[in-house]
Parts: structure tokens; sequence; C-alpha cells
């Protein structure tokens, strides 16, 4: 049952990192658009999927919380400062976005678009310092404390951040050109191919740093080369396929952001968090789930609407599917 | 510096302040339902020009609902992780039920709803706006439950040091939940029917056009305060009671709170177990507000003749009162939350137990940056919903395609925009 649920969190939050990783990457990229006009396309791109991407952070957090208290707590406040910059970036973007279109003076919704870039920098680096966190361990204690907030200032954290940002902005760029009207099309896979080795750079970095570091070799096991290789794979099929295919580069590049989830989960499996300082500390899935009541309650709930909530997003994928053009509704 | 006041200031601040936003989101889209439903039966265009104009007012109000909603979830991992340690496996049940069924849904139904003027059939849309409402209220419904909870445990036993869930339905008849649910929603349709009444008034002092619709705004506004008023109070001195009986600290009498504190010296150990002064004060003030906004149905018969518009300071009066119904919330808030202290939840955790083990230092940079960027940020949106608001009703922002934007200048007030479809 513990690992249902793990395994659900993990999905859940993967399809947080590729849903509202196409928005934060749209909004990396808003800052290379000089136009009002072609940001405001680009985000009526993102536009009737925007409110439900968000939804997949609130309810991984929702079950997380549900399902796995004791972890939710020390996660949450042990990476305080990774955590607390994610949160951060989520909001501005979330309030970026929904803010830009309103103020009449393109001025005004220019500096919203710079609200929507540095939110979208922060939430990618803040998930991407967590997830290298996570990959570290964290010094724990048997009491299930966590002393301070300076074990999160490693270059391998630090790599592992930027790693993410980029992951992000690749995704942006393969949404916008499986979105965008087909007369961008060149420019679009052009820039999707330009981002691809720049990403597959930070991938390498970060692994460097993390093989060098102990800590990290010592939370990780080999299992860990699989999801590795599939997000260096991945990578390089979005860029192979950025010309001929948009759609399959998109799922190329989706992949290459389930493949972070996958990292930490199995690579660390069956530790949910790695302690540094005490070996006997370290907290396992089944230790950090809630009692088997409370996971039999939600599983009543969750079996049978799930397929509810997945049914609705499709549903909205389908109403808006293809690409935007003259007559795409605008609210952003 | 101690952590724990700094996380108890930091909580307040933020469900203060998300709670004004969500009282209005669930208020008014209770009344764009009726709008809605009432443009789809009579087909009128004044009603479509409503839910538009009004939708627009929602769906800015809504995203500091989100935003505010989101910080409120990480809180309680963030700076809380006692309470998610000891009390988790039953507290959390509600929060992830709101989150899977409520929340999820009515983001997915809204955007849909937003982007769907011109691409859904008309029933498929006005449908979407039912499913918002929905779960809208499904939302109030877990997160009321998981409050109650909080200030009253029930169907929990506790083993191995931390509480396991037993009775999950005990958690849907707690005394403390079903009243408080019945104040609350009827508080924020009130407040819905005073953000119509409010806005119209103040839109027809400044002799902004479309009179038709501003002046059926106001009287559907006012109408809606005059009935949620009954339930509002009825629900809010039902509390007294029941509330009493399992918070005695909070609401019992002199014998009751020196029992209730002697026992808990017994178990807990000697303590602060009463709430402090704040929380019987700010519960005075929000009654006097609540009979105040009671003669809302004064206004009802100056619609005669249009008496209302022409005598002008009945607008000033419904213009003025708008801010009453949030101050209300806020100090009704105050009561329910502070008047239940020293406690995270009710005899069983107390805050000092229940605040994360984070240095005062990183707790106060954190407290004192998102009371920073949620004020910001909530001002702006205010401002951003009165400017929205003062330009009237003949440029909405719903139901717009990307040629309509990029063709004519956004500055350029439109006439009567056409008909969806």
């Amino acid at each position: 049952m513990e690992l249902a649920w793990y395994a659900t969190l993990g999905l859940v939050f993967a399809g947080y990192l590729v849903l509202g990783g196409y928005d934060y990457g749209v909004g990396l990229l808003l800052s290379g658009i000089r136009d009002d006009g072609q940001r405001r396309a680009a985000l009526t791109a993102v536009g009737p999927f925007f409110l439900g991407n968000e939804v997949w952070l609130v309810a991984s957090l929702g079950i997380l919380f549900g399902a796995f208290p004791r972890l939710e707590g020390e996660l949450l406040s042990g990476y305080y400062p990774a955590v607390v910059a994610a949160l951060v970036g989520v909001l501005l973007v979330t309030v970026g976005v929904q803010l830009r279109g309103r103020p009449a003076e393109p001025a005004a919704r220019a500096r919203w678009d710079r609200v929507v870039v540095a939110g979208s920098a922060l939430a990618a680096l803040g998930w991407g310092a967590l997830f290298g966190g996570l990959l570290q361990g964290l010094p724990l204690d048997a009491s299930g404390h966590v002393a301070g907030i300076g074990h999160l200032a490693t270059p391998f954290v630090a790599a592992t951040a930027i790693t993410l940002v980029t992951l992000v902005a690749v995704q942006g760029a393969t949404f916008l050109l499986l979105r965008m009207p087909k007369g961008q099309a060149a420019d679009r896979a052009r820039l999707v191919r330009r981002l691809v080795p720049v990403a597959l750079g930070a991938v390498a970095l970060a692994t460097l740093l993390g093989s060098l570091s102990a800590d990290v070799r010592a939370a990780v096991h080999p299992g860990a080369l699989v999801p590795l290789l599939l997000l260096v794979f991945a990578l390089l099929a979005a860029r192979l396929l950025a010309e001929r295919r948009p759609g399959w580069a998109f799922v190329a590049s989706s992949l290459a952001l389930v493949a972070p989830v996958l990292l930490v989960g199995l690579g660390r499996y069956p530790a949910a968090l790695v302690s540094t300082v005490d070996p006997a500390a370290t907290l396992t899935v089944a230790e950090a789930a809630a009692a088997p009541a409370t996971l039999r309650l939600l599983a009543w709930v969750a079996v049978p609407f799930v397929p509810v909530l997945i049914g609705f997003q499709a549903m909205s994928w389908w109403v808006f599917r293809g690409r935007i053009d003259g007559k795409a509704p605008v609210y952003w | 510096m101690d952590p724990l006041p700094l996380a108890r200031l930091q909580f307040a601040t933020t469900t203060s302040i998300h709670f004004l936003f969500v009282l209005v989101t669930l208020g008014l889209v209770t009344l764009l339902v009726y709008l809605q439903t009432t443009s789809f039966v009579t087909r009128k265009p004044v009603y479509e020009r409503m839910v538009r104009f009004w939708g627009t007012i929602y769906l800015i109000n809504y995203v500091l609902g989100i935003a505010t909603g989101i910080v409120m979830e990480f809180q309680f991992g963030l700076n809380w992780s006692g309470l998610s340690r000891y009390t988790g496996n039953v507290f959390g049940a509600p929060i992830a039920l709101e989150t899977l069924l409520a929340f999820f849904l009515e983001s997915t139904l809204l955007g849909m709803w937003i982007f769907g003027w011109h691409r859904l059939r008309r029933g498929v849309h006005l449908a979407l706006l039912y499913g918002v409402a929905i779960t809208a209220y499904l939302s109030a419904f877990f997160i009321m439950a998981a409050n109650a909870w909080l200030q009253h445990p029930v169907g929990y036993e506790v083993r191995d040091g931390v509480a396991h869930l037993t009775d999950f339905t005990a958690l849907l008849t707690n005394p403390t939940f079903t009243m408080a649910l019945g104040h609350v929603t009827s508080a924020a349709v009130l407040t819905g029917g005073m953000v119509l009444a409010g806005i119209s008034a103040w839109l027809m002092l400044r002799r902004s056009p479309d009179y038709e619709l501003l002046r059926k705004s106001l009287w559907i506004g006012l109408v809606t305060v005059t009935i949620a008023g009954v339930p509002l109070m009825g629900f809010g001195f039902a509390q007294f009671g029941a509330v009493g009986e399992v918070q005695p600290t909070k609401f019992g009498d002199d014998a009751a709170k020196a029992q209730a504190v002697a026992d808990f010296t017994a178990r807990f150990g000697p303590g602060d177990y009463l709430p402090p002064a704040y929380a019987n004060a700010s519960l005075g003030f929000m009654i006097l507000i609540g009979f105040t906004l009671a003669w809302a149905f004064v206004m009802l018969p100056l619609f005669y003749r249009d008496w209302i518009v022409r005598l002008k300071f009945p607008l000033v009066i419904v213009g003025l009162s708008l801010p009453l119904p949030f101050v209300a919330a806020i100090l009704g808030w105050l009561t329910r939350e502070g008047g239940r202290q020293p406690w995270a939840a009710y005899g069983l955790l107390k805050v000092d137990d229940a605040v994360s083990p984070i240095s005062g230092g990183v707790m106060l940079a954190s407290f004192l940056g998102f009371t920073a960027l949620l004020l910001t940020l909530a001002v702006t949106n205010w401002v951003l919903i009165a400017k929205r608001a003062a330009r009237g009703a003949a440029d909405p922002a719903l139901g717009r395609s990307l040629a309509d934007v990029t063709a004519e200048d956004d500055d350029e007030r439109r006439p009567e925009p056409a008909l969806a479809r």
C-alpha cells in the first residue's frame, strides 16, 4: 500500500513537472520575446491549460500530506530554502500570468512579464535544488530533526538547480513548437536544437559533481543510472525530432522531466529521506507513510475519482488541442 | 529569537489574506451560477454582460485565492512539521481529499470556462461553471472539516505516540464542523452580494454607463445580503452552545473554564491554558458588524421608482459598507483560532510542540518575506479589481480572441461585446 501511494505521489509530481514545466519554460522564454503581442501569443498557447497544470503540484502536496505526513513535515522543513524558493517562484508565475492581461498599458504588462520570467526561473531553481538535496541526503538526526539549512549549499545542489532550469526551458520550447502557428515552426525548432546541448551540458556537470560527492555516492545506488540514461536519451530525441515531429519532440522533453522524479524515487529506494549523519535515522518509505487506516480511506476515494480528474484534464487538452490562431480565446 | 510567535503570526497573516479572497471566490461563484443560468434560460443580453463583467472580477480575485492557498498548504510542512508528524494520519486526510476531489477539478474546470467562451456549446459552458461552484463548496467542506478537527479532535486514537484515524465519519459530524460550515458559507454568499452591491453603487455614483446592468447588480447584491444574513446569524449564534461544550476555555462559563484548566494542567503540566483577551473582543465587534449588515433590507423598498439612485446617499452607504463583511470575517477567525490557544489541536497538541525545529532567524526571514510578498500581491490585486471595475462593463476581458486583441488597441473602449457565436 505504501509503495502504491509512493508511486502515485511520484506520478503526480512528475505530472506537475511535465505540465508546470512548460508553464515555466514558456515563462523563461518570454525574456527573449521583445514584442508584447508575441508574448501574449506565447501565453495564449499555454492559456487554457495553465490553471489545470498547477493543480498537479497542489495534488502532490495533498498526497504528501495525507499519505506521508511524516515525510511532509521533515522534507519541507528540512529543505526549507529550496522549498521556499520554489514556492515563491510558483506564486509569482501564478499571479503574473493571470494578472498580466488586466492592465491596459503595455508597460504594466511588460512589468508583469518580468515577474513571470523571474518566477519561472525561481520555481525551476527551487525544485532543482530540492532534487539535488534529496539525492545528497540531509543531516537528519534520530528524533527526525534537521539542524540548520547550510547542508543545501553544495556545488552539486547548485548544478541540479541549474539543470532543472535548462530542462524546463527545453520543455517550454518544444511546447511552443507544438502550439504556435505553423509559420514559426522553423525558428522554434532552431531554439529547441540550441537549448538541448545546454541542458546536456548541465546534466553532465551535475553528474560529475554528484559522482565526486561522497554524500551523493552514499545516498544513491547504481539503479539511478537507468533514469539518468533516460534523461540523456530523451534530450537527444527531443533535438532530433524537433524538425519533423513536434509532437514527439514534446513527448521526449516531457520524459526528460519525468526522469528526475524516477532518479530520486528509484535511485534511493527504499529510503524516502537519507540521513548523512546517522544511517539509523534514514527515513524509509514505509516509515514515512501514514497509518494503514488512513491509506485505505484515501485509496477508497482515489481509485474511483482519479480517473474522473484525469478525464476532465483530458477533456481540456482535447477541446483546446492544435495550434493557436487568430480565433484562439485570449484571457492572460 | 523564538520561532513560535513568528510561525503563529505568519499563519495568521497568510490565513487572513487567504480568507479575504476565498470569501469573494465562493460568494461570487454562487452569484455567477445564478447569473449564467438566467442568461442561459432567458437569453437576455444583460445577463450575459453581467456574467462577463462580474466573471472578470471573480477571476482577478481568484488569482490570489490560489496563490495564498498554495502558501497555506506548504506552510503546514514548512512551519508546523510537529503537527504533520503527530496528527498527520487524521488531519492530513481531509486536506488530501480537498486537493484531489475539490481544488484539482475546480481549477481544471475553471480553465475551460475562461477559455471556452467561443468554443463550447452554451450548455456545456454553463455546466462547467456549475462544476466550478460545486467543487468550490466541496473545498470549503473539507477545509472546514480539517479545521474543525483541530478545534475538537474526534475519530482518532493515540498509538505509539501519534494520532491514528479510527472513524472518518466522526470528522464530518463534528459539532465544531457542521455549524461553522454553514456560518462560513453564508458569510461568503453575503460577501459576494456585498461585492456586487458595493461596486455597483460606486459605479452608479460615478455615472458609469450601462445603467441597466448596474441597477440589476445592485438589486441582486442587496437581496443576497438580506437573505444570506439570516442563516449567517443563525449558524453563528448556534455555535455558542456546541463550541462551549467542547472548548470550555473559549465559550464556557467560569466553572467550566477552571475545570478545563485544572484538567489540562494535570495532563500537560502547568501553563497558561486560557485564550488571549483579543479573542473575545473581536467576537463582540464581529457581532456588531453582523447586526449592521442586517439593515440591508431597508434598501430594498428604495428600489421603488429608483429612489435608491435618486436620493444618492443610500448608494454612498452601500458603497461604504463594502469592507464590513471582510473585517467581520477576520474578526470571526481571530475568535475561532485565537480562542483555542495554546492548542494546535485542542487538548491534544500544543503549538509549542507543533512548530518546526527551525531557527528563529530563518523563520523571521520567511515571515517577513512572505508577509511582504502576499500583502503587496493582495493590494495589487485589489487595485486591479478597482481599476477593472472603474472601466465599467463595456469592455470585459472574458470572451475575446487573439485577433480581437491584436486588431484593436487595448485601451479602446469597445461597444457591447458580440455574443459568443
